[in-house]
């Protein structure tokens, strides 16, 4: 299953930090994450895509396309609109 | 004029009196205020035979034309001088109330000549101006002087400098409102040096507005605005700017031990979400902030303003530290004593390294949380071997042999963000006035957040055009003078019709640009005055050389050469860094040249 880590205000939506969720591509994945957790989903998406300034990256690289393949050994992080400096 | 209050304040304290006069209004129209004011009055004054502590340096101090008018974020207010950690022209601008204050007295400008024979400080009220003995404040800590001056957020303001500025560190700040700061490339140096321990402010008079009906307007657009971005109604204040920790670890580019990795084991351990789980009090702002990201933080030992996120990293990830509590009250000393926090952090960091490696005699080993605070204290004091680091990393690793583990830029330490993960950093780092800097325009947000879009953070080609249009964006809002955290919710086209409603000055979104523009070419041409050329528009040895060996930015060094090249072109000037002089007429410089 591939790993899902949350951050920011997305940890207090579903409750947890990280969760294993098994999904060919990116979107299966992030489909499963918000049936399990609709609140991430109001945040995360918009018309089946990334909200504007949802950051989505896979083993450390930044990801758009949804239909990206995962595998078991991947690392999935998700960051809600977040700045600062 | 609306909107300036068209007032210098001359002070010189050889004499300790000052004369007042108008403010060149044409001046005005062209660098507005802030940063750019200042660097136009600099030029005029500080030439390059001015030792940065000697007598004959200046301290400018500017506010602009939206400062103290309500409009949100109009509280900030900069310091000019020249630079004496890198030499440069350097400005430094902080939040707060002490800027707002300062407007309400009368002035746009207060510039500081000459030095006094004993400690002194001085008192504005309006027209009233005093002088007063100041011996027995010296050696008083940042804290205790505010408040025994007398700070009242709405009504009196002390701007001050601790025992590191007295004690000329390099890495001094100037301190307001108890823990805000003018921090960067030691102005705190240069007030020590002049012996003038505080500035303590009250004014009545807010400035006149053009069109009241229009201004009025704005701030409701603008307060509409800030609540209905995502960035500045919940991110800033829910987590502060420290929940950048773990998006710039995720990616690799969260310099870590003195930049020898590009990830850190502990970063979880000091992000935004661990601070405000289990540090964070209670939330404080500026005045006239609706954002209020400032974090009040408690530990068993402090309570007080911060950690940002530049500090929480720089005695964090850069010193191989995950133990919060440390940080949090690293900060604290940091502000109690008047020091740079960046500055602070990678230079204990340059010298754990330099221990590790045996070229220092110390006992100083990243990792080690309990050392940060008694490094802090050696350091404001000139102790031992803080009297080495107080003048920051390039002087301290150039002592013991090895400048090339000074992680900064022209002498200035960076923040946080590992170049080798984000291209056109390291171009930004490279090129930046006063030295290695996220604020002078930060690739943070297009190469990592996607703000206003997300561009690929390792491309190189074509990356120039970007750092360009920041750098000069960077440079109009530091000349309004407000918070960049405003422009992530308010367009910067939106700050030219404000300026216009307060003004009655008809500015649009390319003046804006131009004046950015025309403010970073007058910084490049004092720089160039003062002996730096091309050879100093570089980055240390291991961001150019040594990629990383693992993590998301494996096998990347800066690829700087070409990205260097495509910048010099894009900014008009020759390959030698050098403004053209069709670009000086453009910008309206050719009488500087």
């Amino acid at each position: 299953m591939t790993v899902v880590k949350l951050y920011a205000n997305l940890r207090k939506l579903a409750g947890t930090k990280e969760l294993s969720i098994t999904g060919p591509t990116i979107g299966a994945v992030l489909n499963q994450l918000v049936r399990q957790h609709p609140p991430v989903g109001e945040v995360i998406l918009e018309n089946g895509g990334l909200r504007q300034h949802i950051v989505v990256t896979l083993n450390g690289q930044h990801m758009i396309d949804l239909e990206t393949p995962v595998t078991e050994q991947d690392i999935l992080a998700i960051f809600p609109p977040i700045a600062g400096g | 004029m609306a909107g300036w209050s068209e007032k210098v304040l001359d002070i010189d304290l050889n004499t300790q009196s000052y004369k007042t006069y108008p403010l060149d209004m044409e001046m005005a129209r062209l660098f507005i205020g802030g940063r750019g004011l200042g660097a136009r009055l600099l030029w005029d004054l500080v030439g390059p035979e001015v030792d940065p502590l000697s007598a004959e340096n200046v301290l400018i101090f500017t506010n602009g034309p939206l400062t103290a008018t309500g409009y949100q974020t109009s509280n900030r207010f900069s310091v000019t001088t020249k630079s004496p950690l890198t030499g440069t022209i350097l400005d430094a601008n902080s939040g707060g109330f002490w800027g707002m204050q300062f407007k309400k007295a009368g002035y746009d400008v207060m510039i500081i000549r000459g030095r006094s024979e004993q400690p002194i400080w001085i008192e504005i009220k309006n027209s009233e101006i005093m002088f007063h003995d100041a011996s027995e404040l010296w050696g008083m800590r940042v804290f205790a002087l505010t408040e025994k001056l007398g700070q009242s957020n709405n009504k009196r303001n002390v701007l001050c400098i601790g025992p590191a500025g007295e004690n000329l560190s390099r890495i001094a700040a100037i301190m307001n409102d108890r823990e805000r700061a003018l921090a960067r490339g030691g102005p705190g140096a240069v007030m020590g040096s002049k012996n003038l321990k505080a500035i303590v402010v009250e004014g009545k008079d807010r400035p006149e507005i053009n069109d009241p009906e229009r201004f009025k307007f704005m701030l409701y657009e603008t307060r509409k605005l800030l609540a209905a971005s995502p960035l500045t109604s919940q991110a800033l204040p829910e987590f502060g700017t420290v929940v950048l920790m773990n998006i710039m670890n995720n990616i690799g580019a969260l310099a870590t031990r003195n930049h020898q990795q590009t990830q850190f084991e502990g970063a979880e351990a000091i992000s935004g979400e661990e601070l405000t789980e289990k540090y964070l009090v209670r939330n404080a702002s500026c005045w006239a902030c609706p954002i209020s990201c400032t974090r009040i933080s408690k530990t068993d030992k402090v309570e007080g303003e911060g950690p940002e996120f530049e500090t929480t990293w720089a005695f964090g990830a850069q010193c191989g530290i995950d133990n919060l509590p440390a940080i949090i009250e690293a900060n604290a000393l940091c502000n109690d004593l008047g020091l740079d926090t960046i500055s602070v952090g990678s230079t204990i960091a340059c010298a754990m390294e330099l221990s590790e490696k045996g070229y220092l005699d110390s006992d100083l080993r990243f990792g080690r949380a309990d050392q940060l605070a008694p490094a802090v204290e050696a350091m404001a004091y000139r102790r031992d071997i803080g009297s080495d680091l107080a003048d920051g990393s390039l002087r301290l690793a150039t002592k013991y042999g090895h400048p090339e583990l000074s992680m900064s830029a022209k002498g200035l330490e960076f923040p946080a963000y590992d170049p080798r993960g984000m291209q056109g950093q390291g171009l930004l780092y490279a090129t930046s006035n006063r030295g290695g800097c996220h604020m002078r325009g930060n690739m943070v947000g297009p190469e990592v957040l996607g703000l206003p879009k997300m561009i690929d953070r390792f491309q190189v080609q074509g990356k120039s055009s970007f750092v360009i249009l920041h750098q000069n964006v960077s440079a109009a809002i530091d000349s309004l003078v407000l918070c960049k955290f405003t422009n992530m919710g308010v367009a910067d086209e939106y700050f030219a019709r404000v300026l216009s409603a307060v003004t009655g000055i008809q500015y649009d979104t390319g003046d804006m640009v131009k004046v950015g523009e025309r403010v970073w070419n007058l910084e490049k041409l004092y720089n160039l005055r003062e002996g730096f050329s091309r050879k100093e528009d570089t980055l240390p040895s291991r961001l150019l050389n040594e990629a990383p060996t693992d993590g998301p930015s494996q096998g990347w060094v800066v690829q700087l050469e070409p990205m260097l090249k495509e910048y010099y072109r894009g900014r008009g000037w020759d390959e030698n860094g050098v403004p053209t002089p069709k670009k000086l007429a453009e910008l309206e410089l050719a009488n500087l040249s």
